[in-house]
């Protein structure tokens, strides 16, 4: 789960930089960069910290 | 007597006031006339090296004193190359360069110290918002982390991150930063590493360089002092060593040549027509947000202080100490901003806009204390004074990327909005994401920082170079989302991956039993309070299977 959450990540930040070299509309750009911080933040405070939650000190 | 009559004497008086308009008129064409009628006269041949005919006050007027200031600073303090010849025009010319670059040395200087004082600012925030029991824990992780982050930007961390920054002309060009490793992909160059001034040895000891190292290091320091904040009262002081060493000598680095060094963020405006590239004037995202990224992978990693949440997940309100020093570190840190962002300008001779920053700065700072304290005050019905204090932080957090390149009105929109974004950050932190954060460092330097890069993108005015999309150019705000993601999906994982293996080798969190007893005389051999009479803390069920 934690190598998930850091892999969407990473997926996020991809997500724009693939947009940069096969559009040049800043349309689309916009829509591409918007949608990889979306993925980034889910992989991060999604699922890297749901990982680290399943076993959080005050649960047990 | 007729000619006495009003209606003469109005036409005389008519007639001599036209007389005496198109006189000069007149005049003045003769004189065009006259001055076309001469040759031009043939430009004069002054030699560089000529001798000026030019003398200040002498000796004898200088040892009367000048109490009115007006003899000091004259001809005779021109420092002539060839005393026996005098002053000639080459000094002159050499004398005023000098001055303008001595002048950008002094502002760049002067603005690194007061940064160098935020230190302190930081420092007794951080303490007040924690426990008595970890008061001495808490001041020597902010005391030491500007050592173990000045030697490691010493030994790598100022080449990698300004190593090809040669080109700087408000400092006189830093010529000898020259080296950068690039790769060539998709048919550019992007520029991943500083190569030069390791150790500030060989060409690099220069004394253009070492101003910019003084400057970015204070920066990069104020990035490592945050992540004290958001782990404190539970992080191991050795594996806080090895994690500030880290930061300081490449995670930081990284991200800040990418965009300050001359990396590839800062050239998305050359390559694929972004704007002006990544900007970030004084460091919204390669300071605040880089320092909250691994903030927040600290918070991850070491899980929350035990206490703090209950079994169904609800979270404990902890109180600081002592607001006193946590509202004086707040009025430090706000001072030490005016080194913060005008410095950023690396000059004032030719850099004038300094006042604008500077206004701008202090603007979004008191704006965000007021979004602040209206949320806390509608929604609590007080306001919150540690709240204040962040609120002018996260106005200050946020006005540090744009500062450069607003108005003052946006100054004051940009800070409001940071003002209200830092409470409801805290409260999603705190209560939805279940994440530990003492200080609220992820929110004011976190969301804050990652706003006030965005803020660029839309409120760049263009009258520096940038503008953003409420000015007309959207281009600019898909660079700065492409930092944002940056940070997200790139320095995140690194810091996140660092301070992992830290937790694997050395071990991140102090025992339950230390946790309890307060950090002070487990980590550090001395309480910071010894005269205090600290209280029992009950140990809550679930403590013994923190360690």
């Amino acid at each position: 789960m934690k190598l998930a959450g850091i892999l969407l990540a990473v997926a996020g930040w991809l997500i724009p930089m693939v947009g940069l070299t096969v559009t040049s509309s800043n349309a689309a750009r916009l829509t591409l960069c918007l949608l990889g911080i979306a993925v980034a933040l889910f992989g991060i405070l999604g699922v890297l910290n749901k990982a680290h939650q399943k076993h959080a000190i005050w649960k047990v | 007597m007729r000619f006495w009559q009003p209606r003469s004497l109005r036409c005389c008086l008519a007639a001599f006031v036209l007389l005496l308009c198109g006189l000069p008129a007149w005049a003045q064409s003769q004189s065009t006339q006259t001055n076309g009628a001469q040759a031009a006269p043939a430009p004069a041949t002054i030699s560089l090296d000529t001798p000026l005919k030019v003398s200040g006050p002498s000796p004898d007027d200088l040892t009367a004193g000048d109490p009115s200031g007006t003899k000091t600073g004259s001809a005779n303090d021109v420092v002539a190359s060839d005393p026996k010849k005098g002053v000639t025009l080459t000094d002159l010319v050499n004398q005023v360069g000098q001055n303008r670059i001595g002048i950008n040395f002094t502002w760049t200087l002067v603005c690194g110290f007061l940064v160098m004082f935020m230190q302190a600012g930081f420092a007794i925030v951080e303490t007040g918002l924690c426990r008595a029991k970890n008061a001495n824990h808490t001041m020597m992780m902010n005391f030491m982390v500007y050592g173990f982050g000045l030697f490691a930007y010493w030994v790598c961390g100022f080449a990698i991150q300004m190593g090809s920054a040669a080109g700087t002309a408000m400092l006189g060009g830093a010529s000898p930063l020259n080296g950068e490793f690039a790769i060539h992909l998709l048919g550019h160059d992007w520029g991943l590493i500083g190569t030069r001034g390791f150790f500030l040895g060989g060409a690099t000891y220069d004394v253009g360089v070492m101003v910019l190292f003084l400057f970015q290091m204070v920066f990069m320091d104020t990035a490592l002092t945050i992540v004290t904040g958001s782990v404190a009262e539970r992080w191991k002081y050795a594996a806080f060593c090895v994690s500030s060493i880290v930061l300081g000598a490449f995670t930081y680095p990284l991200f800040a040549h990418w965009a300050w060094g001359g990396g590839w963020l800062a050239k998305l405006g050359a390559n694929f027509g972004l704007g002006a590239g990544y900007a970030d004037f004084a460091g919204s995202g390669v300071v605040h947000s880089v320092g909250a990224m691994t903030a927040l992978a600290g918070a991850l990693i070491i899980g929350p202080r035990i206490g703090k949440y209950n079994r169904d997940g609800s979270a404990n309100a902890i109180p600081g100490h002592d607001i006193v020093i946590v509202l004086t570190g707040c009025f430090i840190l706000a001072f030490g901003w005016f080194g913060f962002n005008p410095g950023s300008t690396l000059g004032a001779s030719g850099a004038l806009r300094i006042s604008t920053v500077a206004v701008d700065t202090m603007l979004a700072g008191c704006t965000g204390s007021f979004g602040a304290v209206l949320y806390m005050w509608i929604k609590y019905g007080k306001p919150d004074a540690s709240m204040s204090g962040n609120g002018l932080l996260a106005g200050l957090v946020a006005i540090t990327a744009p500062s450069g390149y607003v108005n003052t009105r946006d100054a004051c929109i940009i800070g409001i909005i940071a003002g209200l974004l830092v409470c409801l950050s805290v409260e999603f932190v705190d209560r939805v994401l279940r994440i530990d954060d003492p200080v609220g460092a992820i929110s004011v330097h976190g969301a804050c920082g990652l706003f006030g890069v965005v803020s660029v993108g839309l409120f760049a005015d263009g009258t520096n170079t940038v503008k953003g999309l409420f000015y007309g150019d959207p281009g600019q705000l898909v660079a700065q989302l492409i930092g944002v993601v940056t940070l997200l999906g790139v320095i995140f994982p690194i810091t996140y991956g660092v301070n992992l293996l830290i937790d694997i080798i050395i071990g991140q969190r102090v025992s339950a039993e230390d946790e309890l007893e307060g950090l002070d005389i487990p980590e550090m051999g001395a309480l910071c309070y010894p005269e205090f009479v600290l209280k029992h803390q009950p140990v809550p069920s679930g403590a013994a299977a923190a360690d």
